[in-house]
């Protein structure tokens, strides 16, 4: 049980980024890359300054920076979200491993750092349950949630309602980042005490997946994250009753492709999601 | 470069060096921009009919999975040998771009979603097979059994790894060249992408051309991913692709989504592509600098909105 909450945590804070920016119409390729940052921020932080409190706050200032490039690209420069997601994801990539041999002087993984300790861990764990109830009270129940979701599935309307959808969209994508790089933060000074390359191993997809099968919703895309961080958990298991391990590390991305045939049951993404306004 | 503590200059010329110095690294050079000229089109075909197949990578895996199975399997002269090895890729590749291509005309899916997933997961079936079932007995890594000499792409230059693969990359271009801009399915296809709404009222069945640019540009793909088995490595193995499926976008974009334009944008990233490892040596200079610069390179491209608006799923 507790290794599922371990492997579910970052899932669950991205998937939530990911709902975050759907709902408002930017469909975030770039979780992937956020999470990286987050990561290697956190670290590259805790690092330089022996504190891993302030690594978390630079994991979460890096995930923030990184969507809100992609908001920014999408809502002021014109870029298509998903070029700008992909070119994103490429950015992190080159620029964590160079970053690596900059900060660390050796290519692959950082030393040891400090981390978050147990109580840390077991912190952000419960803080990402929060984040999910939270958000969903946020979107169903508050005027901002609104207001985000209209931009989601009509921008048009937001402007005719005498609000910025360009805002509102870039601000979410922001707010989207700093739950991603928690995510990122919980990797690297969570579950481990290093920043390696390609620590987040498709986490970032995995997310998208969670929110499509959980229908774009706060607890849903929780939800899923968390199905999906048990099936991870149970690999071991599996993998030594001769499950093979890549099937079990498929089911997640073929669970998003079955969930976007519709079969079961209708799930409908926001109307304006990917759209550019 | 200068961040890390090295000579920006001496960088610079050492991935010159490394990429145009000499015959053995121009003809790597040529090989790099061949593994990422298919890709690259494939993407460029899928983005013209305002479909965003960012599944190249997975496609060309396919092909390559395909190719090497088949290739290694078939014990035929080359002249029947080889077509079939490199159908076997397109094929592959082009089943693999059509589940995606069926999920947005049947569906309505999103293709951008599907074609990520099926990313992944060609990479996990892939090596599934490799390192399990279909591992060659005699193999150093992840890797199918040696395709038989003859079944090899015949060298352009001897002694080097450069193949008519090139050759054929530059005659697909010409041909997608002619296709868009004087045959009624290239238009169809560019109206397709340009304006949705207009072409549905002339007549144009937006799934099936959705579908079918999915499935071609998959084909595409997976030929470029057959040609690095028959002509490259010879045999498949799980590292066939460091990535060009993701890098073609930035090449497709660079090039405008011109195929022409498409073949120098190639050449320019095959230099960067072959000429890092040789900058990360001589100059210290981390080789990931320039995934770094694709990156921005997709980025500020894009900023030219040369990419139709996205459309919402037929």
């Amino acid at each position: 049980m507790a290794l599922v909450l371990v492997k579910a945590t970052p899932l669950v804070f991205a998937a939530l980024a990911g709902v975050v920016c759907e709902r408002a119409g930017i469909l975030n390729i770039a979780l992937e890359g956020a999470l990286t940052a987050g990561a290697f921020a956190a670290v590259a932080v805790s690092y330089a300054t022996g504190s891993p409190l302030l690594g978390l706050a630079a994991g979460v200032l890096a995930g923030m920076l990184v969507c809100g490039l992609l908001g920014l690209a999408a809502t002021r420069f014109g870029v298509d979200q998903i070029v700008a997601g992909t070119g994103i994801n490429l950015l992190a990539a080159g620029g964590t491993a160079f970053g690596l041999v900059v900060v660390f002087g050796q290519p692959g993984a950082s030393p040891e750092v400090n981390a978050l300790g147990k109580t840390g861990e077991v912190a952000l764990a419960l803080a990402a349950f929060f984040c999910a109830f939270a958000l969903q009270a946020l979107l169903d129940r508050t005027p901002w949630g609104l207001r985000l979701r209209a931009c989601g599935e009509n921008p048009q309307a937001v402007r005719s309602a005498g609000l910025d959808p360009r805002r509102i969209r870039l601000l979410a994508t922001i707010a989207g980042g700093a739950l991603a790089g928690l995510g990122g933060v919980f990797l690297a000074l969570g579950e481990l005490d290093i920043y390696s390359d390609g620590m987040t191993a498709g986490r970032g997809f995995i997310a998208l997946a969670a929110v499509i099968f959980g229908r774009w919703t706060p607890l849903g895309a929780a939800a899923a994250a968390l199905a999906f961080g048990a099936l991870s958990a149970l690999q071991f298991v599996l993998q030594r009753a001769g499950v093979p391990s890549e099937l079990m590390q498929a089911l997640p991305y073929l669970a998003a492709l079955a969930a976007l045939t519709g079969l079961a049951g209708r799930a409908r993404a926001p109307a304006a999601d990917g759209v550019p306004y | 470069m200068a961040l890390a503590g090295a000579d920006p200059l001496a960088g610079f010329a050492a991935l010159l060096h490394g990429a145009l110095g000499g015959t053995h690294q121009i003809s790597e050079t040529l090989v790099q921009t061949t593994s990422l000229l298919f890709p690259s089109l494939a993407v460029a075909f899928a983005f013209r009919a305002g479909l965003f197949n960012i599944g190249a990578e997975g496609q060309l895996v396919i092909g390559g999975l395909c190719a090497g199975l088949l290739g290694a399997w078939l014990t035929l002269p080359g002249w029947l040998a080889i077509p079939l090895i490199l159908a076997a890729g397109a094929l592959g590749g082009g089943l693999w771009g059509g589940i995606a291509g069926t999920l947005r005309a049947r569906f309505a899916g999103n293709e951008v979603i599907a074609t990520l997933m099926l990313n992944i997961i060609a990479g996990l079936f892939a090596n599934y097979l490799v390192v399990g079932p279909l591992r060659a007995p005699d193999a150093a890594g992840a890797e199918t059994a040696e395709l038989p000499e003859s079944s090899w792409l015949p060298a352009l230059v001897p002694d080097t790894r450069l193949s008519i693969a090139l050759v054929f990359g530059l005659a697909l271009a010409a041909l997608l060249a002619f296709v868009f801009r004087r045959t009624v399915f290239g238009y169809s296809l560019r109206a397709a992408g340009d304006a949705p709404e207009a072409a549905r009222r002339a007549g144009i069945d937006l799934a099936r051309t959705a579908f079918v640019a999915m499935t071609l540009s998959g084909a595409i793909a997976g030929f470029g991913g057959a040609t690095i088995v028959a002509g490259v490595l010879h045999r498949f193995n799980v590292a066939l692709s460091p990535g060009y499926g993701f890098i073609a976008i930035a090449v497709a974009l660079v090039g405008g989504l011109d195929p022409l334009w498409i073949v120098a944008a190639s050449f320019a990233f095959g230099i960067l592509q072959s000429g890092s490892l040789t900058m990360q040596a001589l100059a210290h200079v981390p080789k990931d600098v320039v995934t770094f610069v694709e990156g921005l390179a997709i980025l500020g491209l894009a900023t030219r909105r040369i990419v139709a608006t996205r459309s919402a799923p037929a």
